[in-house]
């Protein structure tokens, strides 16, 4: 040991500095004061040895982690990347806060549930939305019982099923579809904290679920995990439900032949606590297609002044039913303009054929307007997907002058010129549909929904995690 | 018939059956039952009522079932959003749901606070989990720790003022120009990028402040491949950064640096400080808690 142990006889009211110019990160998180004595039933207990009234500077000499007991962090990586990876102990709390484990255990476990009303607010959930700033959505109590009638019906979830947990529970479909349709059934509800594809495919191996509800991104990993691996999903599986993003019909047939289970599309919104629309799981599922109205919603497809299309016609599809939202909360104007008649307008452009089914071709919003002409992004991102070296695309439109050009954000799997992606797209878009430009990316903005988030990619964007600086905060004048 | 008596007849009629699992682990539908109870009562016990927007900030983990369905028992209203947002995106959602408590995992507990000023409706945060992440780059951070009694932080929000106030000293003495600091937690420079932080924990009676000073840009690469996050969402992780390399220039030198902190805490708290070695029963605490941490790894 370097540091000489010293008289502890000082002076009250003087403070000391320890400084170590260099440690690593164990010394980081041992550093006296902060510390503990001994370990105690796998909780660490407090030393009686801080000292008050002391300074400890500390560079840092190798990478590394000061880690929580519950993070998750990859050891094998940590040592492959050559990072330091220290635990913290328990029981240090931020001040001015009250710890949840704490609370319960000085709680009883005997509670008379406050009786609701149908039109009481259960949730507010806020939209994710791939264009402008959260909305919070009015779910009530009628809401969600609508919906869990509806969702247990068309995937018949029974005491028996076992439902994967990967989708956040903050999510609609994760909360909604997930946790409250499994919970009412009486199923069970395997819960993934974190997810990675390989940590979603060990715990489907290890607890065999029944149902598995989530997005195309995910069946996409799990896809590529298990060819790699040779494996097959266990045969517990009875369905799969893919929502919150569109699925590529490529991906369900490669899925369903490598996996060995069925794979059916849902669609559903915040403003309708998710599913209202499915492929029947056990009748003709349409490819491309969102499926019919799940029992509980009706739906159908509007013109500009809210009358009905007859099928094949584009239109905006509107939805109703038990299940849909009251409106969006604290905003009457946003809650005025999203309802027509008693139907709810979901932003999204589509058809429905003479079979009924509804099929989604864009999202109002992000049509793009070029000279006067309508421009469906997802037609171009289609093209685009459509050469060998593009991996992921985003098309959106870009204010120049008064109109607009269509950007095409792509995300490649070797190196292309952008003349050659254009060029490709020029064999089967009309002139004026070809990007006007080309962005390489190395990744395209996601939502945890797999939703590519567009509003990043928007020229005018503002990132709204930053926190700003507001006329109270102090500055160097003060 | 609310959303919650279905489940809590489940937890009648077939007590033993399995509601939760999570690696290996089971949660019967009696004991989720119990542990909504013991959380509505919590709630209860810390004023929220009915109506009351209880909003939700945790990844799927049981604490996130009992919450909510302790919430709904209660007749508040559940507000559960992103794990990923971040404070502006956090301060829109508590401010606009008037959300009276949030209970979020430890490691937002800064961010929470630093917002927190701005929220005169949000009486209780309420924190679970230990998912802490604290990422030490070699000539980046400079790592600050202040330990002090009682006495010294009984008023927490002038405790944050003051820590605010010696930071953004030290920063004008390095030469950063435009840093701010709003209130409780970090130095800002200009739009918002994070130059330093600082988090005022409880132990004891003792109250240990924890900063940190970014002095180089901090490579946060190897750190990304090593936590486990989808690449896709991985840059939504860290806030946007700076450094104090980056603002002036210049790299600080250590010994500059170090004196310059130790002059601003000593005007910001009037005291004097004496430099000198840990003391015995210090060292013996340190040594076994680095082993244990060693051993951790």
């Amino acid at each position: 040991m370097k540091q000489k142990v010293f008289s502890q006889e000082r002076r009250k009211d003087q403070w000391r500095l320890i400084s170590k110019p260099d440690g690593d990160i164990a010394d980081v998180m041992a550093l006296p004061g902060a510390v503990v004595e001994a370990q105690i039933a796998g909780r660490y207990q407090v030393a009686s040895a801080v000292t008050p009234g002391t300074v400890i500077i500390q560079g840092v000499r190798r990478k590394g982690i000061l880690a929580g007991v519950d993070a998750a962090i990859d050891r094998e990586a940590a040592s492959e990347h050559d990072v330091d990876v220290a635990c913290q102990p328990r029981g240090v709390r931020p001040a001015e806060t009250v710890n949840l484990e704490e609370m319960m255990i000085e709680a009883s476990d005997e509670f008379v549930s406050v009786p609701t009303d149908a039109e009481d607010l259960a949730c507010i959930l806020y939209t994710s939305g791939t264009t402008g700033r959260p909305k919070g959505v009015g779910l009530t109590v009628k809401n969600f019982l609508g919906e869990q009638q509806s969702s247990e019906q068309a995937l018949k979830v029974t005491p028996k099923d076992k439902i994967i947990g990967v989708l956040p529970f903050f999510h609609v479909l994760g909360l909604s579809n997930i946790l409250l349709t499994g919970l009412v059934s009486g199923a069970s509800i395997v819960l993934v904290p974190q997810y990675s594809p390989a940590n979603l495919l060990r715990n489907i191996m290890e607890s065999r679920p029944t149902l598995m509800i989530a997005i195309p991104t995910m069946f996409v990993h799990l896809l590529m995990l298990l060819e790699r691996k040779r494996l097959h999903l266990p045969d517990s599986i009875r369905l799969c439900v893919s929502g919150a993003a569109p699925l590529p019909i490529e991906t369900i047939e490669a899925f369903e032949r490598c996996s060995g289970c069925r794979l059916i599309e849902g669609y559903g919104l915040t403003e309708t606590v998710a599913a209202c629309c499915l492929n029947p799981p056990d009748g003709l599922c349409k490819a491309g297609s969102i499926g019919v109205p799940l029992p509980g919603f009706e739906m159908k497809v509007v013109d500009a002044d809210g009358g009905k299309l007859a099928p094949g016609e584009v239109g905006e599809i509107a939805v109703r039913g038990a299940g849909v939202t009251a409106g969006y909360y604290n905003l009457p104007q946003d809650t005025a303009e999203a309802f027509r008649n008693g139907w709810f307008l979901t932003g999204d452009i589509g058809y429905q054929d003479q079979d009924g089914y509804f099929f989604v071709t864009d999202r109002k919003k992000e049509i793009i307007i070029k000279g006067g002409l309508n421009i469906s992004p997802r037609e171009v991102e289609e093209v685009l997907l459509r050469h060998p070296a593009v991996k992921g695309a985003a098309v959106v439109g870009r204010k120049k002058g008064e109109r607009e050009e269509v950007v095409a954000f792509v995300t490649t799997r070797r190196e292309v010129m952008a003349k050659e992606i254009v060029s490709h797209c020029r064999q089967s878009l009309s002139s004026f549909k070809v990007p006007d430009a080309i962005c390489f990316m190395e990744t395209l903005p996601m939502s945890v929904a797999g939703k590519v988030l567009k509003k990043e990619l928007m020229s005018g964007y503002k990132d709204e995690r930053k926190i700003e600086r507001k006329d109270d905060g102090l500055g160097p004048a003060d | 018939m609310g959303l919650v008596q279905p489940i809590e007849a489940w937890a009648a009629s077939t007590p033993d059956s399995v509601a939760l699992r999570l690696e290996g682990k089971n949660i019967t539908y009696k004991e989720l039952n119990c542990r909504a109870n013991r959380v509505a009562n919590g709630l209860r016990g810390l004023g929220i009522k009915e109506r009351d927007r209880v909003a939700i900030m945790l990844p799927n983990i049981p604490e996130f079932v009992y919450t909510l369905l302790g919430a709904l028992k209660l007749g508040a209203v559940a507000v559960p959003f992103n794990t990923l947002y971040k404070g502006g995106e956090i301060l829109h959602i508590l401010k606009d749901s008037g959300a009276k408590c949030v209970v979020a995992l430890t490691n937002f507990a800064p961010m929470i606070n630093e917002i927190r000023p701005e929220l005169p409706a949000l009486d209780k945060v309420i924190l679970t989990g230990e998912r802490n992440l604290l990422f030490a780059y070699p000539g980046s951070t400079a790592l600050i720790q202040l330990i002090l009694q009682g006495d010294h932080i009984k008023d927490i929000d002038g405790a944050y003022q003051k820590i605010g106030r010696i930071l953004l000293r030290i920063m004008e003495e390095m030469g950063v120009k435009e840093a701010w600091y709003k209130h409780r937690g970090s130095i800002r420079v200009r739009g918002g990028e994070k130059i330093a932080t600082f988090v005022i924990s409880e132990l004891a009676g003792v109250a240990l402040i924890n900063w940190m000073v970014f002095l180089g840009p901090l490579d946060t690469r190897d750190f990304m491949r090593v936590i486990r996050m989808p690449p896709e969402i991985r840059d939504k992780v860290v806030e946007p950064m700076t450094s104090v390399q980056q603002e002036t220039g210049r790299m600080p030198v250590w010994n500059q640096f170090k004196e310059t902190v130790v002059a601003a805490i000593e005007h910001g708290f009037q005291v004097e400080i004496k430099e000198g070695p840990m003391l015995e029963n210090e060292l013996i605490a340190y040594e076994k808690l680095r082993s244990i941490a060693c051993k951790a790894r």
